[in-house]
């Protein structure tokens, strides 16, 4: 026995070959070139008051462009920017975990009509975010919209909802919420299919009812999907972009000009390169916090398993 | 009540008896259903309608058809390019992804080799970027590589995905060790294990990765508006927005658009989507670590 396995581990076996190397290149090749170097090199621009058209022409600033986040008198100021995103990504979080936990409550039985009712949730989340944004700017078109017209149905009054200040944010996270709690129910719906029925059983024994066995029985269970939904949520929030672009344009007033469109807004359409790079490194930051408290969070939870 | 003899399946159906709440649940799924479905019918609808009833308040679901404003739409923009540019990219994006995916993945689950965790952990880092984060200072470097207005600036960046290579070795850690161990006494080495083992084998992540990156790539805008300025390379949704800006007040025309550049999408996922609602998503995702 002893000397077959020696002598196996003589000769080089396939596995243990330097083939492994070559087998992740070229995926780490991708990573290097279009993620882990770019985010490197935002970090680089930021520093500089960035010449878009001759790049050898930039001149280093320093901290400068980190200077001016602080400068409350732009329009809009970082802190305004912030502001707006921290309402969408509250809501986002908040009414995307909620909605989506519900969804996955109420379909997590696999008859062939619930199969079908995931399908249709999903397929909002699987559609362009272009062409359905399209679809609900009309939706919500002041004059001739769907949705004023269900207002109408109840006795209420038009609304303006992307035209005015007040609306539009609801508007857009309405829209959002529709587009993407597909996912995330879909997630629910896989950590619902792991956990135990005894439990459940257990407690509806000792009398426990509906919200009550929800509550104490199964989202205890659910913690570390709730987590993970949690963060995929903020992450993707923080830095949603194309539904801001084609709804609002940011607009009316700054009112929908979150980190992501603001992004965007100073590098490619105002050229402030510097400035977008400096806003890329935040994101970036925050994003990497949340990322990294979840994989602790989650590494807590299995080992208190 | 009527007398029943007890045959097992009868026992079974009282067992499994729809209970009041059951019914109360399939009805209200239903309901939402319809409600998640009814901006996409309604897209449909307006794109069928005459002009003159769209521009009417309330509006009106049981109007007349009218068919005229699909060829007519379909003629305003050069489509059949933009779908082919589509159609090319995320084919070639798809065959990347899953090419890489497969080779790291394998190598990840199944190999020995000096620093594999360090290069996982910088896969899985690669995950905590988001896109809008990269638009700065790739934009800058596909300048500088001259890679800027091009199919490849298009393509490359999305030819590895963490997902993807996440999924390949989750599955192939759960293969039994015998099977290469087989391989190796015939004499087989890496590629032959690789390709003729462990990928024919590897078909439903596989799907998975393929229908993710080719979702990926058909619904992508915020990169190829961005990173191109040709028409004839752009893609389908650059397209759409396009023709947003040119005919923004054809709301017929425009949800007809819609409607046609969106479907391929929707079949695809109908096709397919039995891989989804059973929610391996977050199963397979290793949501817990």
């Amino acid at each position: 026995m002893t000397s077959t396995a020696a002598s196996r581990r003589h000769r080089r076996r396939p596995l243990n070959s330097a083939w492994g190397y070559v087998l992740v290149a070229p995926a780490m090749l991708v990573f290097a070139v279009f993620s882990i170097g770019p985010t490197v090199f935002a970090f680089g621009i930021s520093l500089f008051d960035w010449n878009y058209l001759n790049a050898a022409k930039s001149t280093f600033v320093g901290l400068e462009n980190y200077l001016r986040l602080a400068d409350l008198d732009r329009d809009p100021s970082f802190l305004q920017t912030m502001g707006v995103s921290l309402y969408f990504v509250g809501a986002m979080v908040i009414g995307g975990t909620v909605m989506s936990l519900a969804l996955a409550m109420l379909m997590r039985r696999a008859t062939k009509l619930m199969l079908a009712a995931r399908a249709s949730v999903f397929l909002a989340h699987v559609t362009p975010i272009v062409a359905t944004s399209l679809v609900w700017i009309w939706i919500y078109n002041p004059r001739f919209g769907l949705a004023n017209g269900v207002l109408h149905l109840f006795g209420m009054d038009s609304l303006d909802w992307l035209g005015s200040r007040s609306t539009a944010m609801i508007s857009i996270i309405v829209y959002t919420l529709w587009h993407e709690v597909g996912f995330t129910m879909i997630i629910f719906v896989g950590g619902l299919a792991t956990i135990s029925g005894e439990l459940s059983e257990a407690a509806r024994v000792d009398g426990a009812t509906g919200l009550k066995e929800f509550w104490y029985i199964t989202l205890p269970q659910l913690t570390g999907y709730v987590i993970f939904v949690v963060v995929i949520g903020s992450i993707a929030s923080l830095h949603a972009f194309t539904q801001f672009f084609m709804l609002t344009g940011g607009g009316p007033d700054h009112a929908t000009a979150t980190l992501g469109y603001q992004l965007y807004q100073q590098a490619f359409v105002f050229r402030k390169t510097g400035y977008g790079a400096a806003l890329a490194v935040v994101l970036f930051t925050i994003c990497a916090v949340l990322s990294l408290s979840q994989l602790r969070l989650s590494r807590r939870l299995n080992r208190t398993d | 009540m009527h007398p029943r003899t007890v045959t097992p399946t009868a026992a079974a159906r009282t067992r499994r008896r729809v209970r009041p709440g059951g019914v109360l649940r399939h009805g209200l799924a239903v309901v939402v259903a319809l409600a998640f479905l009814a901006p996409l019918l309604w897209s449909v609808r307006v794109s069928l309608a005459t002009p003159g009833d769209v521009y009417q308040f309330p509006p009106k679901i049981f109007g007349a058809w009218d068919f005229s404003h699909y060829p007519r739409a379909w003629a305003a923009r050069p489509w059949l390019r933009y779908f082919g540019n589509t159609v090319f990219i995320a084919g070639c994006v798809v065959a990347l992804t899953i090419t890489t995916s497969l080779m790291a993945g394998f190598a990840f689950a199944l190999m020995k080799f000096r620093g594999r965790g360090i290069l996982f952990g910088l896969c899985m880092a690669v995950m905590m970027v988001p896109q809008t984060v990269l638009l700065v200072p790739n934009f800058v470097i596909a300048q500088t590589l001259g890679l800027y207005d091009t199919y490849l600036i298009q393509i490359l960046p999305w030819a590895a995905s963490v997902f993807g290579i996440f999924l390949m070795r989750q599955f192939f850690v759960t293969l039994p060790g015998e099977l290469f161990e087989a391989a190796e006494l015939d004499g087989a080495g890496v590629w032959r294990m690789l390709f003729s083992v462990a990928a024919p084998l590897a078909r439903p992540p596989m799907i998975l990765v393929a229908l993710n990156s080719f979702m990926g790539s058909w619904n992508s805008f915020v990169w190829p508006y961005l990173m191109t300025r040709r028409e004839e390379i752009r893609p389908i949704e650059v397209g759409l927005q396009t023709f947003y800006g040119a005919e923004g007040t054809d709301w017929n025309g425009l949800t007809a658009a819609i409607t046609f550049t969106t479907l391929p999408v929707i079949v695809i996922f109908l096709f397919l989507q039995r891989y989804f609602v059973h929610g391996v998503y977050g199963v397979e995702g290793g949501v817990r670590g």
